[in-house]
Parts: C-alpha cells; structure tokens; sequence
C-alpha cells in the first residue's frame, strides 16, 4: 500500500430506493432485523466493490445500516428514542423558533431523526464491531469506521423535558455518552480496527452559527 | 489511545443542497479546541470555499495528520484532478504527503431519505480523488 496520499472518504453512500424502503419496514415492524441485515449486506458489499474498483486506500461500508451517522445509535444503546426532529416539536421549549430554524435552513424536520435520550443510557450490543468483522470478510483492505462524536451526541441526545428526570444535567449524561464510546473504540482497537472517525459536525454551529443557544439537533 | 488511528471530523452541515444555508467560517474559534484533542488526524471540510484557508488549521496543527477534503459530496460536477492537486499543494506547505490523506468533504448519505448525491457521481468523485494521489505521489513521492 502506498505511504502518502493515502485516499478515503468519510462515511456514508448514497442510499439506494430498495435499502430506504427496507429501511422504513424496519422500523415500522414489518421487516425483521434479519431480512434488514441481510438487504444492507449486500448495499456493503456493492459499496466495497466500488472503492476497490476506484483504487481507494481505506476502505469504509457507507452506514447503510444506520438510519443516520448517529441515530443508529438508538438500535444498540438502551436509554434512547428515535424521534423525528417533527415529533421533537412538542418537547421543544420555543417552538415558533424551531420551526422558523427549520424553514431557513432546509431543514427536512421529518426526515431527520435524534436519538433523544429518555432512559440511563448503556451498551446493549456493539455499535461498530459488527461492521468491521463484516468488512474483514469483504476486503483485504484497511478499514476506517465511523462513529458519532461526544459532543454532537451529548448535544442531540438532551432534551430537557425528556432526559431530566433520568439525568440532573449534560454533564452526568456526557459521562455515560463517553464511557459509551471509550468501550467501544477499546473493542475496536482490540478487533484490529486501523481507524475510527469520530464525526463532530455540530462543533461549527457552536462558534459559527449567530445565535449559540440554536440547536439543530445534529 | 495508542494502536489505533484516531480521527475528528469536523464539516459545516451535509443536510442540504443548497450551500447558502450551511454554515460558513474558518477554523480559527475552533482551534483552541482542536489543539487539546488527543487524535492523531483532523478529517476537515476544504473542498467547499466555506471552509476558509488550510493556513488556518496548518499553521497551528501540523503535528497531526490532515485528511484533507478535496472534493464536494453534495454538488454533481465532478472536481478535476487538477484542482484536487492544487488544494493538496496548499496543504503540502504544511504538511508532508505521509501526514496528508486524501478524502471527500464528508458522506454522501448522511440522512436516511436525504442522501445529497448519487451513487455516479459518487464513484466518479472517488476516481477523481485516487487520480490525484497518483499524480502527487508521481511528483512528491
């Protein structure tokens, strides 16, 4: 493998129409988790062979597994709710703000799902070690794995009228948040991972959007 | 951590688009931050003119490695491979080419029922970024 300019990308792949259908059967029930599995395999696997075919360095899967580079996380962590920035619009402390937020940005409130935190949040299963062991069978590769960062969760994951009466503030929530992934990278890294990527976006609306307190809950 | 590879990535919103309602602004207010984090890469938005100038984070982290964004996940022009050379070069002031990866400026999924691109384009803008790489190692070794 070359040393220099080595080449990847960040995560995801277009999805394709039989995966997203495949994707909302799942979660209204009528697709099992196996015959879910089974269709995202074989996205992976298209999606393998296509960074091979391009000559890439480091490989990734294209999350077709993940409903979003971090609500996924409701399938694996005990304590959290997929809920739609739509049904977040009850909970919201101004809610005339948050719609007019959505509005201005393009915000598609009801293709854009939090993983809210309503519970104590722990590890039910893995996040990512599945997707590396399922790469190792695809390619010969490095991989790279994607997973959400601290502080984007930490900030998507509190809302205030659902997550207080678990936890007295961020902080304590934070602390499990990190221990979370701490696990997991360790898990990763004993697996033989060769990189994680841990994906911060909401670090630019803190210093670039107007207003600090506006939250886009990603 | 040692024995793995730690990367942050850090983009200005992969929602929409239409550019003019992502965020914008340089690295600069991040860099206090960023400069604390015990990771080995910083896998940063350049591709977009919204990202600012490489000086910014060069300057100050180039004792990590850059997995520089070099082409647009939400746009269905393909990047050439000469302006993908160029922006690497900016980064190469700064950076030597072990320390320099190559990369998209974030997914092209994101969400479930929003991906921003299609698989074409997306395999297209791959080949571009691999292009490149072979073009640079050819004269950076």
């Amino acid at each position: 493998m070359a040393t220099t300019f080595l080449t990847t990308q960040v995560g995801s792949w277009p999805r394709s129409r039989q995966m997203l259908k495949m994707l909302r059967g799942y979660q209204k029930g009528t697709v099992s988790r196996q015959e879910f599995n089974l269709a995202a395999e074989g996205e992976i696997r298209r999606t393998v062979a296509l960074q091979e075919q391009a000559g890439l360095d480091i490989l990734v899967d294209g999350e077709h597994r993940r409903e979003s580079f971090y609500a996924f996380l409701t399938d694996k962590v005990a304590g959290t709710q997929l809920m739609s920035l739509a049904d977040m619009l009850d909970f919201v402390e101004d809610k005339a703000e948050f719609e007019e937020m959505l509005r201005t940005m393009d915000m598609p409130a009801s293709a854009i799902k939090n993983p809210t935190c309503v519970g104590r949040l722990s590890r039910k299963e893995p996040l990512a070690v599945g997707d590396l062991e399922f790469m190792r069978t695809l390619t010969a590769k490095p991989v790279k794995i994607t997973l959400p960062g601290p502080y984007l969760l930490t900030r998507s994951m509190w809302v205030g009228a659902l997550t207080r009466k678990v936890y007295r503030n961020h902080k304590k929530m934070a602390d499990d948040i990190v221990r979370i992934l701490r696990e997991e990278l360790l898990e990763l890294r004993a697996a033989g991972c060769e990189f994680v990527q841990f994906d911060e976006p909401v670090l630019t609306e803190i210093v670039m959007s107007e207003e600090c307190e506006r939250r886009t809950f990603m | 951590m040692d024995g793995i590879r730690i990367g942050v990535h850090i983009c200005r919103g992969n929602w929409s688009k239409q550019e003019e309602v992502l965020l914008s602004g340089d690295y600069t207010r991040l860099l206090p931050a960023l400069e604390q984090m015990k990771v080995r890469q910083f896998v940063l938005e350049y591709a977009t003119p919204r990202a600012g100038d490489i000086e910014v984070v060069g300057r100050k982290l180039s004792d990590r490695e850059l997995g520089l964004g070099v082409v647009n996940p939400r746009t269905d022009e393909v990047e050439s491979v000469e302006s993908i050379v160029a922006k690497a070069e900016q980064a190469l002031r700064f950076y030597r080419p072990e320390q320099l990866f190559l990369n998209t400026d974030c997914g092209f999924g994101c969400f479930a029922s929003r991906s921003v691109n299609v698989e074409e384009v997306a395999f297209k803008k791959l080949c571009a970024i691999v292009a490149a790489a072979e073009v640079l190692r050819r004269k950076y070794g």
